[in-house]
């Protein structure tokens, strides 16, 4: 047993210490907060610059409006004596008899001088036409990347307009709004009668608890199951293809370099997953969500996640051991992968319906169990108990025939050189 | 057939077949305790599968193998000390790191294990390296690590394959000199090799195999008493031309000053032949070196080369 360990120690360690561990694991969830930060931060403050744009206003009434919506919206983007947005300046231009055109053309000049950013052309038609066909107002400019201004233009012209057909029509904008305004439907779990009678207050059920804590489970168990199985496989290879296989071998019995490098895995996936979860509790924590913290779901969470790092782990290292060089296990690695990307892919039909036929029957099969269960005891109200008790119990069946069959196949497959066995090969291996 | 009670291996009636290719035949061979025992043969002759089949990485087809008088090495893991020929090392780990792992297998406790590899380490001048990765040292310092991962939990029975192959003269002595200390300590040692003066001068009993069968097994006096007497080096005027079609004469093999020539029938009969043909300058009756014993069973004889040209003809 302690030969066991010593394996197991070892092959955590080598595992943890990888780079592909360290930086896709680790580093991973740093990133995407630092980006996510980064990007919000940006869209904050990056953009705090004058932008000046000329109106045509055809019209003739809509570019006060513009002004009063500009200056109010420019006073809000300021905190303290800095800018937080950027600064839109409209200045109104004359025709004066000149053509439409030649005041285009030389509007067009100087936004290549950067005198001007943008430039709006309002038809007259824009507050007076009804129907379908009323003309567009054109926005002109160099930066047609650029869209706070044309999408605040946009707001701000047709609130304008808007107010004013109403005004014409004689209708209180006021009393409409008021008329239109709508209820919501928030959705909650059900009630219960506590054993001293009184009722506890249902829980508002919201978007996070509903779609984010499943999508957390999948991802994290996707994401151990996939990185594990892959080094492990490669790890096998490695030390069969420099002779180091031979060298264990001569020490320990190959049953016992199997459950030690599948217990080595089960333990780089139980670190990765307490990294995830207290990464996970501190968002909960410091968004002040306490209450989707389920200590119960978790404990369930590991337990599916032994089982899928013993199952896949199981097949990889079979796999790996049963073959010679990377191009042989490329191809005999394909079919495993698809069997997690299946159980990944599909536990998206799940989340669609988790009471539905086609998410039970995939609960109940072993190498999707891991996803489909655990998503659909993630999801309210889960799962009859019954279903939860018999799929642990398929998994638990098909991890130990898994592990048995593997060590089957690796006792020979280990010390087999050249040519990679065919899948009736395999099965002979087993039954040997 | 029984097996030996003091022999550390003991192989009886062995046969290994990899598809059409007998790789070992009805091989029955006893390394006593406390010898250093030579496995030679060419290559591909069955050398590194019988080893195998010690260590029992490879299950005989028949016959049966006692490794410290228990039915399979499995049974002795721990006393055995191995080292393959092709070498397995981590390159990512350090020299301490991998020596430790392979001791903690053989269920050495690790203070032990680190003594053991600091003392090895200094014995062959690798002190210096101990922190650095596998992947940073040089081929001959690697197998030298190797060497140690094969003896740091100081096994009752150390098997080496081909241990010195690839390494320059000095880590060879080095190499050597350990192997020479492992027996001090009482361990039983095989090793193979087809390196014949290596062979001759460390080993106490040899074993040679050829295409898969045994054709040499006892002291290097044995064997070379067997093969005495036949043999004649001579120095003679007109050199080797002098010796052709001579009725005695098996082969020569030139050296330029002076022939060795192999001998059928009584050597005075050749000599007086000699007199009578030239000056003999230099006449002497010698025993064959494992080297001229191991070429003369390997080299191809007259017939093989015959029934190798008819099949391609």
């Amino acid at each position: 047993m302690s030969r066991i360990f010593t394996i197991a120690q070892s092959e955590f360690l080598t595992l943890v210490k990888t780079k592909a561990f360290i930086f896709g694991i680790i580093l991973m969830p740093v990133l995407m907060v630092g980006f996510m930060f980064f990007m919000s931060y940006a869209q904050r403050h990056v953009d705090v610059e004058r932008r000046p744009f000329a109106v045509i206003d055809g019209t003739g009434v809509l570019f006060a409006p513009i002004v009063a919506a500009a200056d109010e919206r420019n006073a809000r983007f300021v905190s303290g004596d800095q800018r937080t947005g950027p600064e839109f300046v409209p200045t109104a231009v004359d025709l004066a008899g000149r053509s439409m055109d030649e005041v285009k053309v030389e509007l067009s000049d100087r936004i290549r001088k950067k005198e001007l950013f943008a430039f709006v052309d309002i038809p007259a038609e824009a507050i007076s036409a009804t129907g379908t066909d009323i003309p567009a107002v054109r926005y002109y400019t160099e930066t047609t990347s650029y869209e706070p201004l044309p999408n605040w233009l946009r707001t701000t012209l047709n609130e304008e307009i808007t107010k004013r057909r109403y005004d014409e029509a004689g209708i209180d904008q006021a009393l409409i709004a008021r008329l239109n305004t709508r209820t919501s439907v928030a959705t909650f779990g059900l009630l219960e009668r506590a054993t001293d009678g009184s009722v506890t207050e249902a829980k508002e059920v919201d978007g996070l608890a509903r779609m984010a804590l499943p999508i957390f489970f999948l991802g994290l168990m996707f994401m151990a199951v996939m990185t594990t199985a892959q080094q492990l496989l490669n790890a096998i290879l490695e030390e069969k293809m420099s002779k180091i296989s031979e060298v264990l071998l001569s020490s320990v019995t190959p049953f016992q370099l199997l459950m030690g490098k599948l217990l080595g895995v089960v333990c780089v996936a139980l670190l990765l997953a307490f990294v995830y979860f207290a990464g996970g509790m501190y968002a909960l924590f410091s968004s002040g969500r306490w209450d989707l913290f389920n200590p119960v779901l978790i404990a369930w969470f590991l337990l599916f996640l032994v089982c899928a790092s013993l199952l896949y782990g199981s097949v990889f290292l079979a796999l790996g051991s049963a073959c010679s060089d990377l191009k042989d296990a490329q191809s005999m690695m394909q079919p495993a992968m698809v069997l997690i990307m299946l159980a990944y892919l599909g536990s998206f039909v799940v989340i669609q319906n988790p009471e539905s036929s086609v998410a039970v029957g995939m609960s109940f099969f072993p190498t999707m169990t891991p996803f489909a269960m655990m998503l659909r005891m993630a999801m309210p109200p889960g799962p009859p108990l019954w279903q939860v008790l018999l799929s642990v119990v398929v998994l638990v069946v098909s991890t130990g025939l898994c592990v048995w069959a593997g060590s089957r196949i690796f006792r020979i497959g280990i010390l087999m050189q050249g040519k990679a066995p065919t899948l009736p090969e395999l099965l002979k291996w087993i039954r040997a | 057939m029984t097996t030996s009670p003091n022999a550390a291996i003991s192989i009886r009636g062995v046969s290994k077949r990899f598809g059409e290719h007998q790789a070992v035949d009805n091989v029955s061979i006893d390394v006593p305790a406390g010898a250093i025992y030579g496995f030679i043969g060419p290559n591909g002759s069955g050398k590194t599968t019988t080893i195998r089949m010690i260590m029992n990485i490879l299950v005989p087809d028949s016959g049966n193998i006692q490794v410290l008088g228990r039915p399979s090495a499995a049974d002795v893991r721990d006393d055995v000390g191995y080292l393959p020929e092709e070498r397995g090392l981590y390159k990512k780990m350090t020299v301490r790191r991998v020596l430790r792992y392979y001791g903690q297998l053989k269920g050495k406790p690790v203070a032990e294990i680190d003594t053991a590899v600091q003392e090895w380490l200094a014995r062959l001048q690798l002190s210096d390296w101990i922190d650095k990765k596998v992947e940073q040292l040089s081929k001959g310092m690697a197998q030298k690590v190797q060497f140690i991962a094969a003896v740091v939990s100081q096994p009752k029975l150390l098997i080496l394959d081909e241990p010195f192959s690839g390494l320059d003269p000095v880590n060879a002595e080095a190499l050597k000199d350990a192997v020479l200390e492992m027996r001090r300590r009482g361990t039983t040692i095989v090793f193979s090799t087809h390196d014949m003066n290596a062979a001759e001068r460390l080993c106490e009993r040899i074993f040679m195999i050829f295409k898969g069968r045994k054709v040499l097994d006892g002291t290097l006096d044995d064997i070379q008493r067997e093969y005495a007497h036949d043999t004649a080096r001579v120095r003679i005027s007109g050199g080797a031309g002098v010796l052709v079609g001579l009725p005695f004469v098996e082969s020569v093999n030139d050296h330029g000053n002076y022939q060795d020539v192999r001998l059928k029938g009584d050597p005075q009969a050749f000599l007086q032949q000699l007199v009578q043909k030239t000056d003999v300058h230099h006449f002497e009756i010698t025993r064959p070196s494992l080297h001229d014993i191991f070429v003369r069973i390997a080299r191809p004889s007259a017939d093989d080369i015959q029934a190798a040209e008819g099949a391609t003809r």
